[in-house]
């Protein structure tokens, strides 16, 4: 009740009583507004007050049986940040994500792949934090090593776009499941992330040996997709950088990398057009310069050197692009 | 059609005549647009080949204007100069470079390979986040107004067609070869991820 003198009147709603306003508006609306509407809601629910998360998970996620892909690539959204916020959701939410990842639409499972990018590592660093595993979490991982084994399997998709979203999962997938060492280019954005350097070999759920093995056979499918015949340039290209990406972060698997620069320079698919193959080796040539910089690009100089003039690069920008051979260090007198 | 209407950036070196004349017609045909240049200053002709006018990409369009009509009104008028930058001041206040754009295109055309190498420098320098991918597909196209306006047609067409398709992504190789013999001209086209 307000009086007269008092502070004026506004509706002091709550923000729990806010949400359940606007998710009501939401249930009623067309796709433009019911986007607008729900990311209040996300706005309001993960960040205002996390509190309220738990609350409205299961109205959040009702909206992934919408009609909208926008509304069903929100919701996707949603489960990545809900998660990242809240690790413990993941026990929820990564079911939600598989169904997603089968969605009829290929944006939608485009958008379900990248967050499958983001939530394996964010997973599989929380299983590696908690002390006791428990059964739904045992049971989490399983389901996402799954998801990890299809999004693999998508290598192969009829779908252009989605085959380029798996192999950037790949990639992603191979730095985590590699040790980082000294030599590794680590992104800023990616210093706290988990890699296979950091998991205990005595965990109690996880095993090490496995995920090696796992990041192994991820580089090999890799490799083995970049040599198809028919790979579309654009496939090829992203490939190509993730190699080089791979060989920075990893130079344990430079010689692998390099190897494949070289096979693929002396076959070039047959079924690329003349521009295409332009566009190719104008990418390959900014990818051997990447790789080239890396200070353990030594034993390969040669070899890249070869490739780089081959792409008519001259040789002075070769050398400028060659890191100086450290040297020894002096014993302090 | 893809799920949410195309953010396209048109990328040329000065942000003046090549990307701003598909700045122009992009925007008029209802596109998300927005135009760059990769230079590291803004060059406009000046009184003789080895004499531009520099200017840096604070200055505003309206600026460069005003400080040409100072220099030579009869000149700058005659050879078309004054007309172009008023033509960009209704567009936007003033040119933008690529690189220090940090928001997120579906796909960026540039309008000859120098710009497109370096467009490619810099996504390939920034380091990944969310691994949203981005088409970059260079159009060459001479820096003169008659191929500008001629260029700008090509870009729009382009974009209409990538825009109508069902699945950008997976069409996209096809559609650029079809425009590549249709237009006579080679594009290279590329993916890079923010």
């Amino acid at each position: 009740m307000s009086n007269e003198g008092d502070a004026p009147h506004v509706i002091d709603m709550t923000t729990s009583e806010k949400v359940v306003e606007l998710l009501n508006q939401a249930a009623l609306m067309g796709t433009e507004e019911k986007l607008t509407v729900l990311k209040q809601v996300q706005e309001l629910i993960i960040n205002k007050d996390p509190s309220l998360l738990d609350n409205f998970l299961d109205e959040m996620i009702a909206f992934q049986s919408d009609k909208s892909m926008e509304v069903r690539k929100f919701v996707i959204g949603f489960i990545e940040e809900a998660c990242k916020r809240d690790n413990e959701l993941l026990l929820r939410l990564v079911a939600n994500l598989n169904m997603l990842l089968r969605d009829e639409s290929v944006n939608v499972v485009k958008k379900a792949i990248l967050t499958l990018t983001q939530l394996y590592k964010v997973t599989l660093q929380w299983m590696v934090r908690s002390k006791a595993v428990t059964e739904m979490q045992e049971a989490c991982w399983d389901m996402l090593t799954q998801m990890k084994g299809d999004v693999l399997a998508q290598l192969d998709s009829e779908n252009d776009g989605v085959r380029t979203h798996a192999i950037k999962f790949t990639e992603s997938l191979i730095i985590s499941l590699s040790p980082r060492t000294s030599d590794s280019d680590v992104p800023k954005r990616q210093d706290a992330d988990i890699s296979l350097d950091k998991i205990p070999k005595d965990h109690s759920y996880i095993r090490y040996d496995v995920l090696c093995e796992e990041g192994k056979s991820a580089l090999e499918q890799l490799l083995k997709f970049m040599v198809h015949p028919a790979i579309s340039s654009i496939n090829l290209t992203t490939a190509l950088g993730s190699l080089a990406t791979l060989a920075r972060q990893r130079p344990m698997f430079m010689s692998q990398v390099v190897q494949a620069y070289e096979t693929l320079h002396a076959n070039l698919p047959p079924t690329l057009a003349k521009s295409q193959v332009s566009s190719v080796r104008k990418n390959l040539k900014i990818h051997l310069v990447a790789v080239l910089k890396h200070p353990c690009s030594l034993d390969f100089q040669a070899q890249i050197g070869t490739l780089l003039l081959d792409l008519g690069m001259p040789q002075s920008e070769i050398t400028r692009a060659t890191p100086v051979p450290r040297e020894p260090r002096k014993r302090p007198r | 059609m893809p799920s949410h209407p195309l953010r396209v950036a048109v990328v040329c070196s000065s942000n003046q005549n090549r990307s701003m004349e598909a700045h122009n017609i992009l925007s008029k045909r209802g596109f998300d647009v927005r135009s760059f240049g990769t230079g590291s200053h803004v060059k406009l002709p000046g009184p003789a080949p080895d004499k531009p006018n520099v200017y840096d990409f604070k200055t505003s369009y309206e600026q460069m204007y005003n400080d040409l009509v100072r220099k030579d009104k009869e000149l700058y008028t005659q050879n078309g100069i004054l007309h172009m930058l008023d033509r960009n001041k209704r567009i936007k206040t003033r040119p933008e470079r690529f690189q220090n754009c940090k928001d997120h295109f579906d796909l960026v055309i540039t309008c000859e390979e120098r710009v497109y190498d370096q467009v490619l420098e810099d996504l390939s320098s920034r380091e990944q986040e969310t691994l949203q991918s981005v088409h970059v597909i260079n159009v060459d196209i001479q820096d003169n107004h008659e191929e500008a306006t001629l260029g700008a047609f090509l870009i729009c067409e382009l974009c209409q067609c990538i825009q109508h398709t069902d699945d950008m992504e997976n069409e996209i190789d096809e559609l650029l070869q079809e425009f590549e013999d249709k237009s006579n001209r080679p594009f290279l086209h590329t993916v890079c991820f923010y």
